[in-house]
């Protein structure tokens, strides 16, 4: 796999920022997460971690699955700056379950030298299960932000996998104002085979998301993988009809991905919070289909 | 002169591949009023050239470079690339359609001329075989590379083909003059030589596409009761 630093969209942002460095020690967080199957349930048994990445130990706060890791990802720095490289690798062993998210949302900050990078790797043994449920991702303006992950994925196990793109500091008057925002992601069986791959690249100065038939108007976007066997991918598919609603101003709509990967839900709105709510409305069916229990309701603090 | 020739053979709407039962999206656009007079459809198809350019485009690329220096290992990786990069099932139907339909009237026609090379008999194999998907961009790269197709040309083709696809579908699904479908189809080719500068610099891992309301919109198409077009 080709460098994420040699990204041709990241050719005019290699100046060094006037602080500290790009990957400079605080600006080059670690995280390394192992979940495995430990006392009738799953428990974080593998951690390594440098600043300003960090977790908390595991809990247990699901009512409907007892026995799954629930882990926050804290960013301690309070916000993604320039020369900001992040890395994340997941490994979740054989049966185990696990639930992560993040403590707010990933504000990445404005930039005028260079980018911030994220780099995640996600291993699933078979019968693993993971939930990856982010909060929304803000790029203020003229932010760079680059992120690739690759999954491994045995024909056994499933991901469900959740991004929320916000368009900016939208209450702010601030849309589509970032320079670049590139997401790639792929998936491949432990042997190799590659069954799924897209990158997002929006630049909007070169053009605008805004646009008929990328975002047409909506200003968020919400994008949710569930990777696994066709069965139950079908179950799902078969409980989410498309639909585009103009009165209230969002649309759905889920596909079939190619070589038996899962499905792919892409959401757009206009406001946060009705995306959030369908992001679980989708992740609790497919929740129900994979480990036949729905989605706790919301925290009242969350 | 002969490569002009062939260049607009292949790529001429005629041409048997079955494109004038596909709307690249359209028509669902269309019935969810995204797509409602010339201005929108203007930019709806300039989307679509543009998602094209920057993953068809880059695959089609790969294969003719791949075929030119004798490498045909490079057009199959550039075939399963590019299918693993479409999230939408009545586009990958549609792309391995049309790149089946290609390869075969291809293989027939210059075969009983003898133009192309065996590099289309291997690649109409390895389709019949299962052994790649065959997507239309791929093959039309390999089949331009046999042809002595410059590559700018080949990509040119396959750009102009994607929108006169939709302008056709547009002619049958909405109120449209021919002369506007016309004008549409001259200023968006206007965009081709900057698309090909762009995406004949880019990798295969570099391939990308936003495109959400237009996945949103295939999703309804799926199960749609009324529909003229298969995507």
């Amino acid at each position: 796999m080709t460098s994420l630093h040699a990204a041709p969209e990241l050719a005019g942002y290699h100046d060094e920022p006037a602080q500290l460095p790009s990957g400079a020690p605080g600006k080059n967080g670690l995280l390394h997460l192992g979940f495995a199957r430990r006392d009738g349930r799953t428990a974080l048994v593998g951690l390594r971690r440098r600043t300003p990445l960090l977790v908390h130990q595991a809990l247990y706060w699901d009512e409907e699955l007892p026995d799954l890791a629930c882990v926050i990802i804290i960013d301690t720095a309070g916000g993604i700056v320039q020369g900001d490289r992040y890395e994340l690798e997941i490994e979740v062993a054989e049966g185990a379950r696990a639930h992560l998210t993040t403590q707010a949302a990933a504000k990445v900050q404005e930039m005028d030298a260079n980018y911030a990078s994220q780099s995640q790797r996600i291993v699933l043994r078979d019968g693993a299960y993971l939930e990856y449920v982010p909060e929304p991702i803000i790029p203020y303006r003229h932010s760079r932000f680059i992120t690739h992950t690759h999954v491994c994925l045995p024909e056994s196990a499933t991901l469900v996998y959740a991004e929320i793109l916000m368009p900016g500091r939208k209450h702010h008057g601030e849309l589509f104002r970032y320079d670049l925002y590139s997401s790639r992601l792929s998936v491949s069986r432990p042997d190799g085979t590659l069954l799924f791959a897209e990158k997002f690249l929006i630049e909007p100065a070169r053009s605008t998301p805004a646009r008929c038939g990328v975002l047409g108007g909506f200003h968020v976007f919400g994008n949710v993988l569930l990777l696994t066997a066709p069965e139950r991918a079908e179950r799902v598919l078969a409980q989410v009809p498309a639909v585009v609603d103009r009165t209230e101003g969002w649309a759905a709509g889920a596909s079939r991905l190619p070589n038996d990967a899962g499905i792919s839900y892409r959401i757009l709105g206009m406001e946060s919070e009705p995306v959030r709510a369908m992001v679980r409305d989708f992740w609790s069916v497919a929740r129900v289909a994979v480990a036949g229990h729905p989605v706790p309701a919301r925290f009242a603090w969350r | 002169m002969i490569d002009f020739l062939r260049a607009l053979q292949f790529g001429d709407s005629m041409f048997p591949v079955g494109a004038f039962s596909f709307s690249n999206g359209l028509e669902p656009a269309i019935q969810e009023r995204v797509v409602r007079d010339p201005p929108t459809l203007a930019e709806f198809v300039r989307t679509a050239t543009r998602q094209s350019a920057t993953c068809d485009g880059v695959a089609l690329i790969a294969a003719h470079r791949g075929i030119r220096c004798g490498d045909r290992g490079r057009a199959e990786t550039a075939d399963r690339a590019l299918y693993a990069r479409k999230p939408n099932e009545e586009m990958r139907a549609m792309t391995v359609r049309m790149g089946r339909k290609l390869a075969d009237a291809a293989a027939r026609i210059s075969g009983s001329m003898n133009a192309a090379g065996p590099a289309l008999d291997w690649w109409l194999r390895e389709i019949t075989e299962e052994t790649t998907p065959g997507t239309y961009p791929v093959g039309l790269g390999l089949v331009f590379a046999e042809l002595g197709v410059a590559e700018p040309y080949a990509f040119a083709v396959h750009q102009h083909g994607v929108a006169l696809m939709m302008l056709s579908a547009a002619l049958r699904l909405m109120p449209l003059h021919h002369l506007d479908g016309q004008a549409i189809l001259y200023a968006v080719d206007e965009a081709v030589a900057d698309d090909y500068r762009y995406a004949s610099g880019l990798t295969l891992a570099d391939m990308s596409a936003f495109a959400p309301q237009l996945d949103v919109l295939a999703a309804t198409h799926v199960n749609a009761y009324v529909r003229m077009f298969m995507n």
